[in-house]
């Protein structure tokens, strides 16, 4: 059957122009915003949140390219995002909306979560946009989602265990369950 | 991007169908339906077209039930919906949370069985727009509807809000591009301004953009009320934006003859959250002793409005609405979600058509992992790797029809396309399923106490 084709794998993003190999700054002091954009939207409301897709769209730090060449990072390079919530591995990649150096953005999804503050102050609002972040380059992969939820919330595997969690197989990009039987109930040929 | 041929080969189409993404709620979609699925979507946006065009990958068309070994196990509907009634009737603080993508027949069940079990009853706005809702109840609500903003408006200013990535059609289907009763020329007869610290996709469509410095809204609003009340300012520059620009600005809307604000999240996530709003609807009341200004914000979800209308409607309160001490109760920073799973309070949790996986912070997913969590929803996404019990429910809008509310508080009927997948359920028939076997497990509705004042206190009032 022929369907109109939504997916993209990864958004489109603009060349870099020059990038220095080495960077000059090891550690990079930022604003964190995190917001949507119109890849993470369709792809999150599609439900493809499990494949690489997702990751490419969600799990990505849009740098000014300034800071990039500071990083030395390319685009799709991975760097390491750090905040006083958590740490997170992104890809980097420029941003659509430069020039804004000193600040990053990062699509709102389990990625963005592990860094934004969880403080409402009050106002049932958690604080997304505007937190002091670092950012470094790094060799870590980014995880895909269901690695990354397991990860980070340890729900149903040993949590006093670090190493399981970090060398168990990854759970991939489809659904995990016993005996899918749903492929017999409809048609799927997409 | 390649090019794709378009898409002929189909049964029939179904018209005027209603887009159930984003406060929008586009409701001239068409659907190409071949063998009973949508293969192809007309006049929809890039977000519109793929979420009705799922992916049938991650579809959750089985209740599942999480075994011991933490496992997700095909279980029938009635195990299912009988471990989730079990795990809501044991509870003592269980939470509702979600309701923005479900319709508002749906919700009526829901506030039933969160009224009868003594539950919270939630909804993305409070990680949305609850600020804004905050601010409404503090400032005034001076709203218009799209229609009037299509017909009307000269100066559209949209601020924190990137239009052009999460509400695609606003400019060209009611803002900015389209002709109307007295903007025969469209585009060429308005001016729109945005007002963001990113060069975001919809300042580069403007005529103007205020790029403000982050965190500095409050300060830029403020700015701009006191040079409409014919102040001077002091400094040569506010929040980064140079003075003469703001004169220049505040003239400018000023001189509009129907201006529409819009705004989103950019205002609410900030560190200034509902005062940013508060200022921006006193803004927009200043601007109407010269001129005619009104202002909408710009809603994430095509029901998340319907949610907080239903529910003022029903309890008097938006949203974060307690009944567990027998009677409504709403207090900000404290019946709501993120605050309370921050404070580890919930002992149940159940999501319906929502994805705190997705969306809540870290601090507050935690939570997540300690207590049960029951998912109501069509896809496998972040929130399902939390989910102690899955029920998969339908599509509002293509597999079921429903009533939501557009941004602007229009309610539109949702009109379904195509027949949902034999083994789903309707979420008004799933969440009605768990109220009656909720019921049946816990007999005795929660109520409060009966009121006996105190000896004193009584013959005081005696007198
Ligand atoms: S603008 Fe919103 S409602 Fe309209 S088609 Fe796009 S996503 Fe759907």
């Amino acid at each position: 059957m022929h369907y109109a084709n939504t997916y993209l794998e990864r958004p489109v993003v603009g060349d870099l122009e020059n990038v220095a190999q080495e960077g000059t700054t090891k550690v990079l002091k930022c604003m964190l915003n995190t917001g949507s954009d119109i890849y993470q939207g369709a792809c999150k409301k599609r439900g493809s949140t499990l494949k690489e897709e997702y990751k490419n769209a969600s799990g990505t730090c849009y740098m000014d390219p300034r800071d990039m060449v500071k990083l030395g990072v390319k685009n799709w390079d991975t760097v390491l995002v750090k905040t006083d919530y958590g740490e997170v591995v992104l890809n980097a990649a420029k941003s659509r909306d430069a020039p804004h150096e000193g600040t990053i953005f990062v699509c709102k999804g389990p990625w963005a979560n592990t860094i934004v503050s969880h403080e409402t102050y009050c106002c049932s609002d958690p604080t997304y946009k505007g937190i002091h972040a670092t950012v470094e380059k790094t060799d870590r992969k980014v995880l895909l989602m269901a690695d990354l939820m397991r990860w980070v919330y340890k729900k149903y595997v040993d949590e006093e265990d670090d190493d399981v969690v970090e060398n168990m197989e990854s759970l991939g990009e489809r659904p995990v369950y016993n005996g899918r039987k749903w492929e017999e109930l409809i048609d799927h040929d997409i | 991007m390649t090019y794709e041929p378009p898409v002929t080969d189909y049964d029939h189409i179904v018209e005027n169908c209603t887009c159930a993404f984003c406060g929008c709620n586009c409701d001239d979609l068409d659907f190409l339906v071949k063998d009973g699925h949508v293969v192809a979507v007309r006049h929809a946006c890039r977000l519109g077209a793929s979420k009705v065009m799922e992916d049938m990958d991650q579809r959750l068309l089985v209740p599942m039930v999480r075994n011991e070994e933490g496992v997700l196990e095909e279980v029938d509907w009635d195990t299912a919906l009988d471990t989730a009634a079990k795990y809501i009737a044991e509870s003592v603080r269980p939470v509702f949370y979600g309701w923005s993508e479900t319709s508002t027949e749906c919700m009526k069940e829901g506030v039933e069985l969160g009224e009868y079990i003594g539950a919270v009853l939630d909804n993305q706005a409070t990680i949305c727009h609850g600020p804004s809702l905050q601010a409404m109840q503090n400032a005034g609500y001076p709203i218009q509807t799209l229609g009037e903003v299509k017909n009307r408006a000269d100066v559209i200013a949209y601020s924190g809000s990137n239009a052009m990535n999460s509400h695609p059609r606003h400019l060209a289907r009611y803002a900015a591009f389209p002709r109307g009763y007295f903007r025969q020329r469209g585009r060429f007869d308005r001016t729109v301004i945005t007002m963001d610290p990113k060069f975001s996709d919809t300042a580069k469509m403007s005529d103007k953009w205020i790029g403000f410095e982050q965190n500095g809204d409050y300060g830029f609003y403020n700015a701009l009320r006191a040079v409409l009340k014919g102040k001077k300012l002091q400094s040569e520059s506010v929040s980064g934006i140079p003075a003469e620009d703001i004169y220049e600005l505040a003239a400018e809307m000023e001189a509009a003859e129907f201006g529409v604000l819009f705004f989103g999240l950019g205002l609410t996530h900030t560190l200034g959250k509902q005062r940013n709003i508060d200022i921006a609807i006193k803004l927009v009341q200043d601007l109407n002793t010269n001129s005619k200004w009104g202002l909408t914000p710009m809603r994430g979800h095509f029901n998340v409005n319907g949610f907080n209308i239903f529910m003022a409607y029903e309890t008097g309160w938006a949203f974060g609405v307690d009944f567990c001490r027998g009677y409504g109760r709403y207090m900000m920073g404290e019946t709501n979600t993120i605050d309370l799973l921050v404070r580890k309070e919930p002992d149940c949790f159940m999501v319906i058509a929502a994805d705190p996986g997705a969306h809540f912070p870290n601090g507050a997913n935690q939570h997540l992992a300690n207590i049960p969590v029951i998912q109501i929803d069509i896809h496998w996404g972040p929130s399902t790797e939390l989910a102690d019990v899955v029920l998969p429910g339908s599509f509002i809008s293509v597999e079921c029809g429903g009533t939501s509310y557009r941004m602007d508080g229009v309610p539109i009927w949702m009109k379904k396309a195509i027949d949902k997948p034999e083994t789903c359920r309707d979420d008004e028939w799933i969440v009605r399923e768990l109220k009656e076997r909720v019921m049946k497990l816990r007999e005795e509705p929660n109520v409060a106490d009966e009121y006996v004042p105190n000896e004193g206190l009584a013959c005081l009032l005696d007198k």
